[in-house]
């Protein structure tokens, strides 16, 4: 095949091109996926598509650790207030472990091997008419 | 030789060649560097830009599926299978197109070619979880795939010109 790109050894401007059309396009999925603001931040744990919990991450007043084993690969969740991370995970990518803490609405974390997904969302506080106790 | 024995030659070392790539990029991960699932550098792309470039489509497509299968034979799985072949076929058809447009070099084909199989990635992933929670990753990925294809780019620009004519050896 004869390519005229393959005959160049310097950028040109169309390639300038390329490259803002790609930035455009991450710009407008940034636009399309964000989170819906909110002051409570919940976190889902989802495995292959079923919650297998919820926590509500601004009022953990201690630590948790979740151990999920029914997955592939065993790993453990660590949630503290208003963060949570996978502390350890038996899968081979680790990708999981090192995307660390989150803390915003809208972010996750994924485990592909484990199809395991932590979700955070952000909601507005439940009103409250009374507390008492 | 015969042309078909010199065009198998060609492309089962340019196959090994991938292969090797795609092997020695995973022992140095990137995502050590920055925590983002799927990033990696595309080595194996070079490949792809070369046979594009210096052989035929149909040998670029042929080199990317041994590549893909093999590469899951030694040490994936058959869901990294699913990811390296919707990421690869959907970077080359991407590719395989703009090199036919005039103005471009192999740098804008590269990028054009990374983002692009950062997006077949993601919607396997999409596909295999099930959920469009992936997507979340894609922007980052997207702005990533601006440095890893002007780095292959600039490799495979390099590599067109030094090695330019195989098989007329």
């Amino acid at each position: 095949m004869r390519s005229p790109a393959a005959d160049r050894r310097r950028p040109t401007l169309w390639d300038g091109v390329v490259a803002l059309v790609v930035v455009a396009l991450a710009a407008l999925l940034v636009f399309l996926l964000r989170p819906a603001g909110g002051s409570n931040l919940t976190a889902v744990i989802t495995l292959d598509g079923v919650q297998v919990a919820q926590y509500q991450l601004d009022q953990l007043d201690q630590p948790i650790t979740l151990t999920v084993d029914e997955g592939t690969y065993p790993l453990t969740i660590r949630a503290e207030q208003g963060r949570i991370c996978i502390e350890h995970s038996d899968c081979p990518s680790q990708d999981c472990v090192r995307t660390g803490w989150i803390s915003k609405p809208g972010q996750q974390i994924i485990c592909l091997p484990n199809r395991l997904i932590i979700s955070l969302f952000g909601s507005e506080p439940e009103p409250f008419d009374a507390v008492t106790g | 030789m015969s042309v078909s024995l010199q065009r198998l030659t060609r492309s089962a070392v340019l196959t090994a060649l991938a292969l090797a790539l795609s092997v020695a990029e995973g022992l140095a991960p990137l995502t050590i560097l920055v925590p983002l699932p799927g990033l990696r550098l595309g080595l194996a792309n070079l490949v792809t830009v070369y046979a594009l470039c210096r052989l035929s489509g149909r040998e670029a497509l042929l080199i990317l599926v041994a590549r893909c299968l093999l590469g899951s034979l030694l040490g994936g799985n058959l869901m990294a299978l699913a990811f390296s072949l919707t990421g690869g076929l959907l970077a080359l058809a991407v590719m395989a197109l703009l090199l036919r447009l005039p103005g471009l070099s192999l740098f804008g084909v590269s990028i054009a070619g990374a983002a692009a199989h950062n997006t077949g990635q993601i919607l396997a992933a999409i596909v295999v979880l099930g959920t469009p929670a992936p997507m979340v990753y894609l922007p980052p990925l997207l702005f990533c795939s601006l440095v890893t294809g002007a780095v292959t780019g600039g490799v495979s620009t390099l590599l067109v010109h030094r090695v330019p004519f195989p098989g007329k050896v």
